[in-house]
């Protein structure tokens, strides 16, 4: 029975984990490109969701279209929301103040603004779903079963997020954003222009958001309170180390995993405690997380 | 007053010869005290103020709008038919947004500016329960209008009365009469919430297993935001049980049933009520329709919330609102305010506030919503006990026989 419970646990684990890793994925690359802790990114994940359930209802179009919709969409409000909010937050700021507390109130601020609009159309004030994106019969492997729409996830979700790994490492704008969140300073002496770069940041992990949104909506069920999923996000970022884009995506795996083993050798009232535990034991085990490496500070 | 007429309409509840009582007591008595002084606020000659609220505005809107109309809706029958005893009923309405804040903001205002006799009105019982205090110090009767959870009504109190959908203690409790005398199941796995919530539920179901010999196979607990059920639901096919009972809200009920389609789990689905508030959007919500082959859901009204039986109230919403379709939630706004008419006539000609508490507590009446008689007690302060099933294959619903009980004594 145990191999069967461990098969199952170990698929089931790594389909949420995709979803929290990508999730994961867009709060790190805007804390790394301009060290503000999104707090909206999980009603940013809501209003993907949202945003697809509307296209779909109303157009009845291909999810393979309603897909990269959704991602310009939030890309739009993540580019906004930098230019018109964060920038100028950024430019009040007073002599001893930190401005990084008044960018992530803000972005607490945007969480509620999201929220509370979502609220002001119909269809939100029940659960949602939005249709599998693929329906078909389940895979078995051995006796655990896997839907069509678990591996549609899995592959969308690494597929998102190798190709963002390899935007970051291959493409001239890519390293402009490395080198902006390296040293904004130097990026600034080569001429990057640091302030779009900081607004295409935002619009990239918006996108993210939005896909995470659709991919996780059929499986979890739409309310606008489903932003609260971002605490999964935190947990896995904070296994993988906060910084390191692959750590955290190794991080999202694990935590799924984990909640299964939690809930099945435990007690499945402990699920939804896990990822708070998890974050705990590695703030004081392994503060820099399990991939991250302590940083060093090189006098040149 | 035509009483022939109105027994005629309403003929099979218990509640038309109340009615008919009322107006009778009207034509005897065409003033209550004839310039006499009252004790308690909110009573004179010709009327009596009962403060109406609900969430009216929010999140929670959709539980309380067509619930309170209803109620409305009620009070304004029995002032055209004469009133209760010659007295009008007026309503003060307010709007308490399911915030505890707000809620006991409104009733604090009803008792002292606007001097209610009673207060009805309630759709959350989180928010309600926060008025209780204030209730109890005060001496006000308070009937909640369709919250129905057992935080305001277990422990009992004198002046708090409510539940007329059923707590979770009744939804717990018939669920397991269902199960075990219709289904034949001996060997059950159970579903709840990890808070009170499924404690409550849990407390008459638990009860219910050990007084009908069966046993629980599983019981798992989880969160309201629990994102993947693949653990419980493993758990649950392993543990060889011959029903599967869901007693969460719909979005965990709804990955219950889609992950136990999923694993290819054949025996009965039984779920509560709260799972399945509108059975379109949970079919949707799971995805497949093959998912409820063998599928059977709870309800505390007497029939399908469009049935037959329910079309009495339906017709009587649309006539008093035009253009207006009543949402699932109207019915459970009419039985609360069903109990203070007939608590008030029953109060007789000159009521008090605690000879109203007095008429609350021995009410016992059939409303014809609800599956079963609406019953306080010297101790008991939830009025319904009694839930129906329903079938549904996926594609059409039918209502099982039989009236299910929860049979846990109050202490």
């Amino acid at each position: 029975m145990w191999d069967v419970f461990l098969l199952q646990g170990l698929a089931g684990g790594l389909v949420t984990g995709s979803i929290y890793a990508l999730i994961a994925l867009s709060l790190v690359i805007i804390y790394k490109s301009t060290q503000v802790i999104n707090f909206a990114g999980g009603e940013i994940v809501m209003i993907g969701a949202y945003l697809a359930m509307f296209i779909l209802f109303f157009t009845g179009i291909s999810y393979w279209i309603v897909v990269p919709l959704c991602a310009l969409g939030t890309f739009i409000v993540g580019i906004s929301f930098e230019r018109v909010v964060l920038t100028r937050v950024k430019g009040r700021q007073m002599a001893g103040q930190s401005i990084l507390v008044a960018m992530v109130i803000a972005t607490v601020g945007l969480s509620y603004v999201l929220k509370g609009f979502v609220r002001l159309f119909p269809y939100t004030e029940e659960v949602r779903s939005l249709p599998p994106m693929v329906d078909s019969a389940p895979i078995f492997i051995g006796p655990a079963v896997i839907t069509m729409q678990d591996v549609v996830i899995v592959v969308v979700a690494v597929a998102s997020m190798s190709a963002t790994w390899m935007f970051f490492q291959f493409t001239p704008l890519g390293r402009a954003l490395r080198a902006t969140a390296d040293n904004s300073r130097a990026a600034v002496l080569v001429g990057i222009p640091i302030a779009r770069m900081s607004a295409l940041v935002w619009g990239i992990a918006c996108g993210l958001s939005a896909i995470a949104g659709i991919l996780i909506a059929p499986k979890v069920l739409m309310t606008p309170d489903m932003g609260t999923l971002i605490i999964l996000a935190f947990a896995a970022a904070i296994i993988g180390g906060f910084t390191n884009i692959p750590g955290i995506i190794v991080g999202g795996f694990l935590l799924g995993i984990v909640e299964n083993i939690v809930g099945l050798t435990i007690s499945s009232n402990a699920i939804s405690v896990t990822p708070f535990v998890v974050i705990i034991l590695v703030l004081l085990l392994r503060p820099q997380g399990l991939f991250g490496g302590s940083s060093e500070v090189k006098k040149v | 007053m035509d009483c022939s007429k109105l027994t005629s309409r309403f003929a099979g509840f218990g509640l038309s010869l109340s009615l008919a009582l009322a107006a009778g007591s009207a034509a005897a008595y065409t003033v209550g005290n004839p310039g006499g002084s009252y004790t308690d606020p909110g009573i004179t000659d010709t009327e009596i103020v009962i403060g109406l609220h609900a969430p009216l505005s929010g999140r929670a809107k959709a539980y309380g709008v067509d619930a309170l109309d209803a109620a409305k809706m009620w009070y304004k029958m029995i002032n055209d038919r004469g009133g209760i005893w010659g007295r009008k009923i007026r309503v003060v309405v307010a709007d308490d947004k399911c915030s505890p804040n707000d809620l006991v903001g409104v009733v604090k205002k009803m008792v002292t500016v606007d001097k209610v006799f009673l207060v009805h009105g309630g759709s959350c019982t989180h928010a309600t329960v926060a008025a209780q205090e204030y209730i109890t110090r005060e001496k006000v009767p308070f009937v909640m209008l369709n919250a129905a959870g057992d935080a305001a009504v277990f422990p009992p109190t004198r002046y708090v009365f409510g539940s007329f959908g059923g707590t979770q203690r009744t939804v717990g409790g018939s669920l397991i009469d269902f199960v075990v005398k219709k289904l034949g199941a001996k060997k059950i796995a159970y579903v709840a919430h990890d808070d009170d919530f499924g404690a409550s539920n849990f407390l008459a179901a638990n009860w219910a297993v050990e007084n009908n010999g069966v046993k629980f196979a599983a019981d798992e607990r989880v969160s309201r935001k629990i994102v993947d059920v693949t653990a419980p639901m493993l758990k649950i096919r392993a543990s060889g049980a011959d029903v599967l009972v869901i007693t969460t809200y719909t979005g965990p009920a709804a990955l219950f049933v889609k992950k136990a389609h999923e694993f290819g789990l054949k025996i009965p689905i039984v779920a509560a009520v709260q799972a399945v508030p509108n059975l379109k959007a949970f079919v949707k919500n799971v995805g497949s329709k093959d998912a409820f082959k063998n599928f059977y859901y709870g309800s505390p009204l007497n029939d399908l919330t469009d049935g037959p039986k329910q079309q009495w109230i339906i017709n009587m919403f649309k006539k008093n609102y035009p253009g207006r379709s009543p949402s699932p939630f109207m019915s459970y706004g009419v039985p609360s305010a069903m109990a203070v008419a007939q608590a008030l006539h029953n109060a007789g000609p000159n009521p008090t506030r605690e000879s109203f508490v007095d008429a609350m507590s021995a009410l016992k009446f059939n409303t014809g919503i609800l599956a079963g008689p609406i019953e306080f007690g010297s101790n008991r302060r939830d009025g319904h006990n009694a839930s129906i099933f329903l079938k549904f294959d996926g594609d059409a619903t039918s209502r099982v026989p039989g009236v299910f009980f929860n049979g846990m004594p109050v202490n």
